[in-house]
């Protein structure tokens, strides 16, 4: 009984702080969309003004409605799968851009220091790859279902509400 | 983990919804914002959308130093060119604040940094154009370019391109490129050479050091 609470408490205070996270660095993104937008442009993803805009305009948005479900407890299960799939590509662009950088300033791998556009200014890349696997793990433990207390809306189809 | 096809369905279901309704409602708070992005326009004209090769951090040039011979200086140097744009060096930029036509509006700075920074200091007497909002001042500031012998633009200097694309809004405005430089060293190392910053608005006579 003791363990199962532990287990709930955790799991809902991991999805508390993804969700607050997200919250936070969504709209840290979109109070300044240029900068985001510049950042953004780094990653050579597209080379269409309109796609890089849009992604620059949208993306911080995004983040904080995920954030914000997650707060809640919407959509959990379904949030978190959004999140896995925005997270393990962007972590795979930091990784590249880092991985050009290092070559360029002929340094070691986590010597290097960028600002990737995740809303904390520079940061090393080493730690940065860690977060961002933190924050996948997270993310797919929720997926698994837990975090079921304190949901307004665990699951959209299901019909049971917490 | 989901452990059925129907559950594995309705998260991916779930997901779906969740995307389509973030991005709907990401772009409509774009739209609403005040900071918002114009989707359609090309925030880095004259170039491409590309980045730079190796964005480097913002330094502080030493003080002494004025010569083009670093790595960055050229690589900014090459930017310029690239761009069809005339460098600045600190000192020519500082000739040309001490210039008394600076104060008749014959050499005019512009400062090509967001609001919030050009409070916090700017070069005394420059203009405010953000170019990723030009429509704020481009109508005050284009027909003071217009007017000049020499229009300096410079943002925070390294590898800030806004002052790039703030010179060439001003470019395609009509100003033309003979009379229109970019001081590449920025506000940056104008501080580090502890030149006269000035704060609030133009002309505030607030000075800081």
């Amino acid at each position: 009984m003791w363990r199962r609470r532990t287990f709930e408490t955790t799991a809902v205070l991991a999805r508390w702080t993804l969700g607050a996270l997200f919250v936070y660095m969504g709209l840290k993104k979109a109070m300044h969309p240029e900068e985001f937008l510049k950042l953004t442009r780094q990653y050579e993803m597209v080379h269409s003004p309109f796609l890089l805009n849009s992604i620059a305009a949208g993306l911080p948005w995004f983040e904080a409605f995920c954030g914000m479900l997650l707060l809640l407890g919407i959509a959990v299960r379904g949030t978190a799968l959004t999140l896995v799939a925005v997270l393990v590509p962007f972590t795979w662009l930091v990784w590249r851009r880092a991985l050009a950088l290092q070559a360029l300033r002929a340094i070691p791998f986590c010597a290097v220091k960028f600002d990737c556009g995740c809303g904390a200014g520079e940061v090393f890349i080493c730690r940065k790859l860690a977060e961002n696997i933190l924050l996948i793990l997270v993310s797919c433990w929720l997926l698994s279902g837990v975090s079921r207390a304190f949901c307004a809306r665990h699951a959209l189809f299901s019909g049971k509400s917490p | 983990m989901p452990s059925s096809k129907s559950d594995i369905r309705a998260i991916v279901t779930e997901a779906a919804i969740v995307v389509i309704a973030g991005l709907g409602i990401g772009l409509a708070a774009n739209e609403l914002s005040p900071r918002g992005l114009a989707l359609s326009r090309n925030y880095f004209p004259a170039g491409t959308n590309q980045a730079p090769v190796a964005p480097r951090q913002v330094q502080a040039a030493p003080v002494a130093a004025d010569t083009n011979e670093s790595p960055a200086a050229a690589e900014l140097s090459e930017r310029l060119r690239g761009k069809g744009l005339r460098e600045l060096k600190r000192s020519q930029a500082e000739a040309l604040l001490r210039d008394l036509r600076s104060r008749d509006g014959r050499i005019v700075f512009v400062d090509a940094r967001n609001p919030d920074d050009y409070q916090d200091g700017h070069i005394p007497g420059a203009y405010e154009l953000d170019p990723y909002h030009p429509e704020k001042e481009l109508g005050n500031v284009l027909p003071v370019c217009l007017a000049a012998e020499k229009v300096v633009v410079y943002c925070t200097g390294g590898d800030c391109e806004d002052s790039d694309t703030a010179a060439i809004l001003l470019r395609d405005g009509g100003v033309p490129g003979g009379k229109l430089f970019v001081y590449g060293g920025g506000i940056t190392e104008w501080q580090a050479a502890h030149l006269p910053v000035e704060t609030g608005v133009r002309n505030s006579g607030i000075n800081s050091k």
